[in-house]
């Protein structure tokens, strides 16, 4: 299964490589889709591209007939062996669900049946195709010929369904105005007023119907329901349904047909500011979205304003099943909306184990989805190229969303998505980065060590060698030299292996520290027992400040700092100069100075005395010239310690190195 | 007293024989053993008067040795460790190890370390002797029935937990005490703060011990290890 998915994600991989292109095709139930998909399969051969096949599966699946839904099985193992990804979402807005998908999955090319293409009616909503082709402006749409009309009869039928269930309050509000627009007529009557201004009262009740309630089938209630009371209340002979004027037949059609038009218009119109109404709301959403997604800085951050978001919008409570870092799902984080909390003992007791199949099958599951349909919430994966970021569970108490909610859901997630991947490919990259700069350090460190470690060596091995072989002939004198060769190499190579173990320790360019709260001053007493034995030809002075000062520190690599500070003053300064090592002490910091009165350091070195293998011309060591770690080691080690090294000139000759540590409030116990 | 006897326990002979040659010319008796089990055996027939010890034995743990040797025998031990070890040469000192020296040594570092241990075991024998009440070294002198301790003849103004530290360090003059051994003993626990504690206790214990115009220094600070009362 596993070994499937790799080889399947590399293929697409590969794919990707080769062009950019993805192609999103459409399942359907219907029989001819299989057509569509072989159609979709050419291209992307063709085009060297990805292949997604997208199903949206509508609220009422359940009530789909066996051969339905054996079709549509039948059509997604077809799409499966043609090389696509299939991809399930779930809502009733066809349309909009395929353009959020295609949108958010970067997809080029939409392929789609046609569906029962014509507008048939001018009140009659656009259909999926043109739905499609307006709303993803950035993909090409492909329509491929595909007798039956599935998809969108289906979302016909569903819209309508939505729309039309009666409420009370819109029942209600009909009765008032149908009753508001008789009692108006009545008063007409009374005063003698033409019966054309009671029909105009009625077709404007209507009308105020219409535009108040929310189904269309008030309207055309209240149009009949109008032209009855019309005829009982208004017209010979009186409440009666029976007329005795045969013109009135003509009126009672016009007014009927009048007041349906007007009604079904001024619906038509509300829809229509409805509609924009959510379209402004949902792109302020997706945007705010995409602001906060840009400001998040970590994989955490993106999934919690992810979810933040979906809460503010939905009003619901969300759960949220982040990565660990072994690449696994990890716990539950709750993002409730308080007013909700009380509620949080329905939670979905196996929802660990629903996020973790939604997480190995990167499908929706739970409530209103074909999976774990008693669940109270409904997972998605945050999902994005075969590659599965987290889970996000809604809480929805197993009511229904609605379908402008699902789709605005289905961007969120989306955006979630990008913006997780971007985040990982930038980690990526750097990874790659520091994989790289690592390699440098450590082929540099190589060329430079080798080639000064070689030296003291040969120094040592030849000279205990003419120990071996000419004991005898050599004189007190020659002897003591070699002694002391030997001993000196000895103490070189003892503090360069030094520096090498401390750089051991810096991994992906940080360093690993012990730490622990120590006082400054006994780290610098201790570092003073190890410095340069040449430290006696010097004036070394110790003015350490009083107080004690404790700070969290790896012991052992501040004190490779003060010695290799001090040895450096002592290899780079005149037999008899004055090193003065003081410390003070300045809320937060503690700052320590290495000060001498050498020849100082020349302008042009200054920039790149930190810099490892930099090792400046100097003209007062005695040969040996250093490999260039010992300061480069210093700044690391102190950097990761929170403090900083600088270096300013001394006056009036010689420089000050001085490099500082933040100082850790300590409350004894008594 | 003779002139005591090493045991030298290290598999390395390079520097088994730096050892031993360092301690033929200063004249000190020596017996060496290459492995752990070796040098259990020889520490039980010949009573050696030092131990020094190499954590990294071939056969078995350093520390297991020490246990072992610390079982029936208080001979002081010396353990040597590598550099970069502070956690074994710790838990070695928490066994019961006296001392330790860091690879690499000179050898007059191998000498002061084997000075103090010496000195030491002197004192320990003297002391059996004499009345346990009383400590004296140098010009400190601490009274433990009375809770009083003295520099140069005046009182030390100690606060209770000073008088608890110095009163603990005088009695394992010589050995090194880590920071765990100290806070157990004296907070009976060993939290991070109590460890922050012992750092500002010991700097405000040796000021006052070392407030003469020409300090002694009785305490030793190891960075990173412990605390050492020094016989000077």
């Amino acid at each position: 299964m596993s070994l499937s998915k790799d080889t399947k994600e590399k293929r697409s991989k590969e794919k990707n490589a080769e062009s950019g292109e993805r192609i999103l095709v459409c399942l359907s139930s219907s029989p001819s889709n299989q057509k569509v998909i072989d159609a979709a399969a050419g291209m992307a051969e063709a085009f060297h591209a990805t292949l997604t096949a997208i199903y949206v599966k509508p609220a009422n699946y359940d009530s789909f007939s066996d051969n339905d839904k054996l079709r549509l099985q039948d059509n997604i193992r077809f799409a499966e062996q043609n090389g696509a990804t299939v991809i399930t979402v779930n809502g009733n807005d066809v349309p909009a669900q395929i353009v959020e998908y295609a949108r958010t999955s970067g997809a080029t090319k939409i392929i789609i049946g046609r569906s029962g293409a014509k507008k048939r009616h001018f009140w009659s909503t656009t259909t999926l195709t043109e739905q499609i082709i307006l709303n993803a402006p950035d993909a090409d749409v492909f329509i491929i010929p595909d007798s039956t009309v599935d998809i969108k009869q289906q979302s016909r039928r569903l819209i309508l369904a939505q729309n039309i269930r009666p409420t009370w309050k819109d029942s209600a509000i009909t009765l008032l105005f149908l009753a508001l627009s008789t009692g108006m007529g009545l008063l007409f009557n009374t005063f003698d007023f033409s019966e054309a201004n009671i029909i105009t009262v009625f077709i404007l009740g209507v009308l105020i119907i219409a535009v108040i309630t929310v189904s269309p089938i008030y309207c055309i209630v209240s149009s009949l329901v109008s032209v009855l009371l019309f005829n009982w209340f208004f017209t010979e002979p009186r409440l009666s349904f029976h007329t005795y004027e045969p013109e009135y037949v003509v009126t009672f059609a016009i007014m009927l047909v009048s007041s349906l038009i007007t009604g079904t218009l001024a619906n038509k119109l509300k829809e229509n500011a409805r509609q924009s109404a959510r379209e402004a709301f949902r792109a302020k959403v997706l945007f705010d979205t995409n602001q906060l997604l840009q400001k998040a800085e970590c994989a955490d951050d993106v999934i919690r304003i992810s979810a933040q978001q979906i809460k503010t919008l939905l009003d619901r409570d969300v759960v949220i099943f982040p990565l660990t870092q072994e690449k696994e799902l990890g716990e539950a984080v709750e993002i409730a909306v308080p007013q909700y909390n009380d509620k949080s003992s329905e939670k979905d007791e196996n929802e660990a184990e629903i996020a973790e199949w939604v997480f190995v099958n990167r499908t929706e599951a739970g409530t209103h989805t074909g999976n774990y349909k008693k669940a109270k919430s409904i997972y998605y994966p945050i999902c994005i190229n075969d590659y599965c970021y987290g889970v996000i569970a809604v809480y929805l108490n197993g009511k229904n969303p609605e379908t402008f909610e699902s789709s605005v859901l289905t961007s969120i997630i989306g955006e979630c998505a990008l913006a997780l991947e971007s985040l990982r490919n930038a980690a990526e990259k750097e990874e790659a980065a520091i994989a790289v700069r690592n390699e440098q350090l450590r082929s540099n460190l190589l060329r430079s060590i080798s080639h000064d470690i070689r030296t003291p060596l040969t120094t040592i091995s030849g000279n205990a060698g003419n120990l071996l072989t000419h004991y005898e002939q050599l004189d007190t004198e020659t002897l003591k030299q070699i002694f002391t060769d030997i001993y000196d190499d000895t103490e070189w190579l003892i503090n360069l292996v030094e520096n090498l173990l401390s750089i051991s320790r810096i991994e992906n360019g940080k360093m690993e520290l012990h730490l622990s709260l120590e006082v400054v001053n006994d780290v610098i007493k201790e570092a003073l027992q190890h410095i340069d034995k040449n430290a006696d030809k010097h004036h070394i002075i110790v003015e350490l400040n009083n107080e004690v000062l404790l700070a969290r520190m790896d012991a052992r690599l501040i004190a490779q700092v003060v010695i290799n500070l001090i040895n450096n003053a002592i290899k780079n300064t005149q037999t008899g100069s004055e090193i003065k090592i003081s410390s003070e002490y300045v809320e937060p910091y503690i700052y320590v100075h290495i000060e001498d009165n050498g020849p100082g350091i020349a302008n042009s070195m200054k920039p790149h005395i930190f810099d490892m293998f930099y090792t400046g011309s100097n003209s007062i060591s005695d040969g040996r010239r250093g490999v260039g770690l010992g300061l480069a080691l210093c700044k690391s080690i102190v950097e990761s310690h929170g403090g900083s090294i600088i270096l300013v000139d001394n006056y009036p000759t010689g420089c000050c190195f001085t490099f500082f540590l933040p100082v850790e409030e300590v409350t004894v116990h008594e | 007293m003779n002139k005591p006897v090493i045991l030298v326990v290290e598999d390395d002979a390079p520097i088994r024989n730096l050892m031993v040659t360092t301690l033929k010319a200063h004249d000190y008796k020596y017996l060496t053993a290459p492995t752990g089990q070796e040098a259990v055996m020889m520490t039980a027939s010949h009573n050696p008067d030092v131990i020094f010890l190499d954590l990294g034995l071939p056969d078995m743990d350093g520390i297991d040795v020490i246990e072992r040797i610390r079982s029936w025998s208080n001979i002081p031990i010396i353990v040597i460790s590598a550099r970069g070890e502070d956690e074994d040469k710790i838990a070695a000192l928490d066994a019961g190890a006296d001392d330790y020296l860091t690879k690499p040594f000179s050898v007059e570092e191998l000498f002061a370390r084997l000075r103090v241990t010496i000195r030491r075991l002197s004192m320990m024998n003297s002391d059996s002797g004499t009345d346990r009440s009383i400590y004296t070294n140098g010009n400190l002198k601490i009274d433990y029935p009375a809770g009083c301790a003295y520099l140069n003849g005046d009182e030390l103004k100690l606060t209770p937990i000073e008088f608890k530290l110095l009163c603990l360090l005088a009695k394992n003059t010589g050995k090194v005490l880590t920071h765990t051994y100290i806070t157990q003993n004296i907070w009976g626990r060993s939290w991070d703060n109590d460890i922050a504690s012992l750092r500002v206790f010991m700097v405000t214990l040796r000021k006052k011990l070392e407030q003469s115009p020409d300090p002694t220094e009785y305490i030793q600070t190891h960075v990173g290890i412990g605390y050492r009362m020094i016989k000077v």
